[in-house]
């Protein structure tokens, strides 16, 4: 048989994704291979040329390989029947079918085109290794993305391992208030489907615990968790809290985002799962003085449950498939000095507000600006949210602070301008005289319902202003905010009480170490890559291993959701076949030349 | 009236420097960072949205490109990389070549080619020149006296042609550049009364640059300013005082005090200029045009072969001496013929021009103002 090989590509982005001239190259060393050209983008096919070429070289067979050979195809066909040729023998390569389409996939399109050469169908050629599936899972992360994937696989009926790196799960959803657009409280949602992971028979939930490696095959992984040492007794605790009113240590609050106090032995939040206290050993006075010093918390506990000298553990897991929840990062707004956020008193960030605003926050969910209060300890003057500080006058919410910028991030964080949205309606709707500004550079309202909570704020009697605003100062104790309306083309610059900072969202910072535990791939701005953007978007480029939520990209609730429950369907679809695929990464050119040469033969 | 767009004005303007505008995205950051940014002047942000869209004839009606000293703080702080700062660099350079009408400026603008092609013709035959009438009636070992080489007279001559060319051509660009920012303009209104009460303006600017301290950064405005204050001291004790200048011996310290101190200033300030380009100190010196470049070397190079000429008189080496006056003159000549009206020099008369008309501009509109409000108010009642 002698064959023509014919390299066209339709997509202009594909084109530069294959090396074309390569594929050529070794498309010409293929056996029985006659002819190659490589036609590049978008050719000009002229069926009575391809026909002359196809008697000339006699050929029997045409392969037509690019992103989208089909565009070409009835060209190519046309010709084989002017030649006399068998119009069947017109082969198809496509690199988009098959994945070649991402930058470096010049060996798979290599794979593809081979398979056509030969005859062969791909997907028959190119069979990743399987293993059997274990039936165990492992989630990575307890924010809402691992709660609703562990939640879906558990009620199937297969066991999760759900390692969560803090004391508690619930992640960043349990700080915030509100949900957008239908402003339903967020905890509770969140809050029963916590509390059924914790219950759950099919769940082993591991906090404050870390997954230190993992290794093995897709089906047959193992991992290793750090479980660091809790030192209070998870099953005996019952939160009674007579530790806490003892310790003498107080420290920023992680939960609070920072604007309350939390003990050293600490619950981050009322309604935390599980409902047990935990010690925080970098603050821990005990442990931190070796065991020389301290340790009231020991003698009042009624339970006996604290152990202050415990250490921590690690625990070895046989698991089928993983799927990696961990969430994501904010901005830390001080970087951007014309903001002046840690210099002027009252401009705060968007998670800062949420704990403001929470009814279960430190001012009980009253919106007030800070107050100055003398430290005792320090002796100094500190700026702290008082439960009966003056409420704001006026509030301004910048937009896009640190995002859509290439000083900072150049993504678009995606959630900012719905949950500053939010900002204003509950501003408003709690301080019905405040004046409320939102100064953003476009109004991205992209979802079901987003655009006419948009358009109720602006009945609400919120000023949109169209422009970020540049910078803000200080000036008689408030916050002079600068910035241009350029739809009405003047520089507004006036005082307001309270400024919010709508910062974006960052990949975590231990992303990179993730990645390269799990063998995964990450884009240019950090997030986790998916398999495939529109087709696989919740697989990896690892066989099992798949991602949930935002460590994936920025993402709001319901889109995390949606995510986190199909991650779940994969992993069962591979619990239920009983099979852990490997990816068609995993594979070589050489081996899927040489079964799709084994198949020929047979 | 129908407003005419060109959308190939985004990619004519790329010659001039602009390369940037279409990242835009109009946030504003830029316009509230800029210290000149007041209604009813509010940019760069407006200038850029200009181009974008094309609107050739408002631009080129456009004052506020000449308001923006180049600072770089909008530069520094635009999310998008879309270089506002240079952007009104670039328009300053679009604006020069529009309002020149021989369509000189527009070649050099377009092509360095041509600029340098010009100050290389103009230098050769400013030294066939002089080197024919030295030779022809003095004697080249004689830089003063009866039979000097250059007399001083004739030279004076010569600068006082020269200097009304100039100035015939800066004012007929001027006129133009009126025309189209405040003349042509049938909606305002200003008086001859408002024009002449402001007319002081534009001897401040001139002289002061005093919005270029607004800046945040200092050290720009002060040897901008030490540039052409030098600069103008030359300027006037070679078109009123070449004669003492030139005669010896003995030194005449009233004279060469000025002489000594400009020469220092425009050295020192050039070498500060080119230093700042070549090491891309900051947002604003991070773009050089090649006219940028061929202005500051000229000048650097009119300083130094000034004052050697000097020096060589002041020692009695006559012969070098006049070997480098011609020399000196080779870049004297082609620097104000050919920079002064048609490249960089001609923002010496064109920014306070363009700081006169817009406070003549705002002065008109607010009076407009004032006279439509008790209308309004009519109308509302």
């Amino acid at each position: 048989m002698r064959i023509g090989v014919f390299i066209c590509q339709a997509g202009i982005a594909e084109a530069k994704a294959v090396n074309l001239e390569a594929v050529g190259l070794y498309a010409s060393n293929l056996p029985q291979v006659e002819v190659v050209e490589v036609l590049g983008l978008l050719p000009k096919v002229d069926p009575d040329e391809v026909a002359k070429r196809i008697t000339e070289s006699q050929l029997d067979r045409l392969v037509i390989a690019g992103d989208s050979p089909g565009f070409f195809k009835p060209a190519f066909t046309r010709a084989m029947s002017l030649a006399g040729g068998e119009p069947d023998e017109v082969r198809l390569a496509s690199f988009r079918q098959y994945g070649a389409d991402t930058a470096n996939s010049t060996e798979r399109a290599k794979a593809i085109v081979a398979c056509a050469v030969y005859g062969v169908p791909f997907s028959l050629a190119a069979v990743p290794a399987q293993t059997k599936m274990h039936p165990a899972s492992l989630v990575i992360g307890g924010g809402i993305a691992g709660i609703q994937a562990a939640l879906e696989i558990a009620d199937a009926g297969k066991r999760v391992y759900l390692v969560e790196r803090t004391g508690t799960i619930g992640g960043h959803m349990a700080m915030f208030d509100k949900t957008f657009p239908t402003l339903d409280c967020a905890a509770c949602i969140l809050t029963p489907k916590m509390v059924a992971v914790g219950q759950h028979e099919n769940i082993e939930l591991m906090t404050y615990s870390e997954v230190e490696s993992i290794t093995g095959s897709p089906g047959a992984y193992k991992a290793t968790v750090l479980r660091n040492a809790r030192r209070v007794i998870e099953s005996s605790c019952v939160a009674c809290a007579q530790c806490s009113d003892v310790c003498p240590v107080s420290v920023p609050s992680e939960f609070d985002a920072g604007i309350a106090k939390r003990k050293a032995i600490y619950i981050p939040f009322p309604q935390a799962v599980p409902n047990a206290y935990l010690v925080d050993e970098a603050s821990c006075t005990y442990v931190q003085s070796n065991g020389t010093k301290c340790g009231a918390c020991a003698k009042k506990c009624p339970k006996d449950c604290i152990d202050l000298d415990a250490r921590g553990d690690v625990v070895k897991l046989d698991v089928g498939s993983v799927v990696v929840a961990t969430g994501y990062g904010v901005l830390d707004a001080s970087v951007i000095e014309p903001y002046g956020y840690g210099v002027h008193p009252n401009v705060i960030t968007a998670l800062e507000f949420e704990r403001l605003t929470n009814a279960s926050g430190p001012t009980g969910g009253r919106i007030v600006t800070k107050s100055q209060r003398l430290n005792k300890k320090t002796k100094a003057e500190e700026w702290v949210f008082d439960p009966e500080g003056a409420p704001p006058r006026s509030v301004a919410i910048i937009h896009c602070v640190g995002s859509r910028d290439r000083n900072y991030n150049p993504y678009c964080s995606r959630v900012c301008c719905m949950y500053s949205l939010k900002f204003a309606h509950l501003v408003r709707e709690k301080l019905p005289d405040a004046e409320c500004y939102e100064f953003y550079i476009d109004m991205r309202a992209y979802g079901k319902g987003y655009e006419e909570f948009f358009q109720r704020i602006k009945q609400e009697g919120t000023f949109v202003v169209r422009g970020r605003s540049a910078s803000v100062s200080e000036r008689d104790g408030r916050m002079l905010i600068k910035g241009e309306d350029i739809l009405s083309d003047r520089v507004l610059e006036f005082p307001v009480d309270m400024v919010l900072l709508a910062v974006g969202l960052t990949p975590t910072e231990r992303s990179d170490q993730i990645a390269a535990m799990l063998g995964i791939p990450r884009d240019q701005d950090g997030w986790f890559t998916e398999a495939d953007y529109n087709a696989d978007p919740t697989g990896t480029e690892r066989g099992a291993v798949y991602v949930a939520g935002a460590c994936q990209g920025p993402k709001d609730i319901p889109d995390t959701v949606a995510q986190a429950s199909a991650a779940a369907g994969g992993i069962l679809k591979g619990i239920v076949s009983g099979r852990g695929v490997d990816s068609l990464g995993s594979l070589s050119l050489e081996e899927i030349e040489a079964r799709a040469k084994t198949l020929v033969a047979g | 009236m129908a407003i005419r767009a060109n959308p190939k004005l985004i990619d004519e303007l790329e010659p001039y420097g602009a390369e940037d505008v279409v990242k835009c995205y109009h946030c504003g950051n830029c316009s509230a960072v800029c210290p000149f940014s007041e209604a009813p002047y509010v940019f760069p942000r407006r200038p850029m949205r200009y181009l974008q869209m094309g609107l050739e004839e408002k631009l080129k009606g456009d004052l506020q490109p000449w308001l923006c000293y180049y600072c770089g703080e909008c530069s520094d702080q635009c999310p998008r990389e879309a270089e506002p700062g240079e952007t009104m660099m670039s328009l300053r350079r679009w604006l020069t070549s529009r309002y020149d009408w021989t369509g000189i400026s527009r070649l050099f603008y377009k092509s360095w080619r041509y600029e340098v092609g010009a100050v290389v013709v103009v230098a050769i035959l400013t030294i066939i020149g002089f080197l024919a009438f030295g030779f022809s009636q003095g004697s080249i070992d004689h830089y003063d006296g009866p039979n000097a080489f250059l007399p001083s007279s004739s030279i004076h001559i010569f600068d006082w042609t020269l200097a009304i060319v100039l100035l015939a051509l800066l004012l007929s660009n001027a006129a133009r550049m009126w025309w189209f920012t405040m003349g042509r303009d049938k909606t305002l209104r200003v008086s001859v009364g408002t024009y002449v009460s402001r007319a002081y303006l534009l001897v401040v600017h001139f002289f002061t640059q005093k919005r270029y301290s607004q800046c945040e950064r200092k050290s720009p405005w002060l040897v901008h300013l030490g540039l052409m204050l030098s600069y103008v001291t030359m300027l006037i004790l070679i078109m009123f005082f070449l004669a003492e200048m030139a005669s010896g011996p003995g030194v005449d310290w009233r004279v060469h005090v000025f002489g000594y101190i400009a020469t220092i200033g425009l050295v020192a300030s050039t070498i500060v200029f080119l230093r700042r380009r070549i090491r891309k100190s900051s947002a604003a010196y991070k773009h050089s045009h090649e006219s940028d470049w061929i202005f500051l070397i000229l000048l650097l190079a009119v300083a130094l072969t000034g004052i050697t000429q000097h020096i060589l008189h002041r020692y009695g080496v006559d012969v070098a001496a006049n070997l480098m006056y011609v020399t000196h003159l080779a870049f004297v000549v082609p620097m104000l013929l050919l920079e002064v009206p048609f490249s960089k020099w001609s923002h010496l008369a064109y920014r306070p021009l363009a700081m006169y008309f817009a406070e003549v501009r705002a002065a008109g509109l607010e009076k407009a103002e004032r006279e439509a409000a008790p209308a309004g108010d009519l109308q509302a009642a």
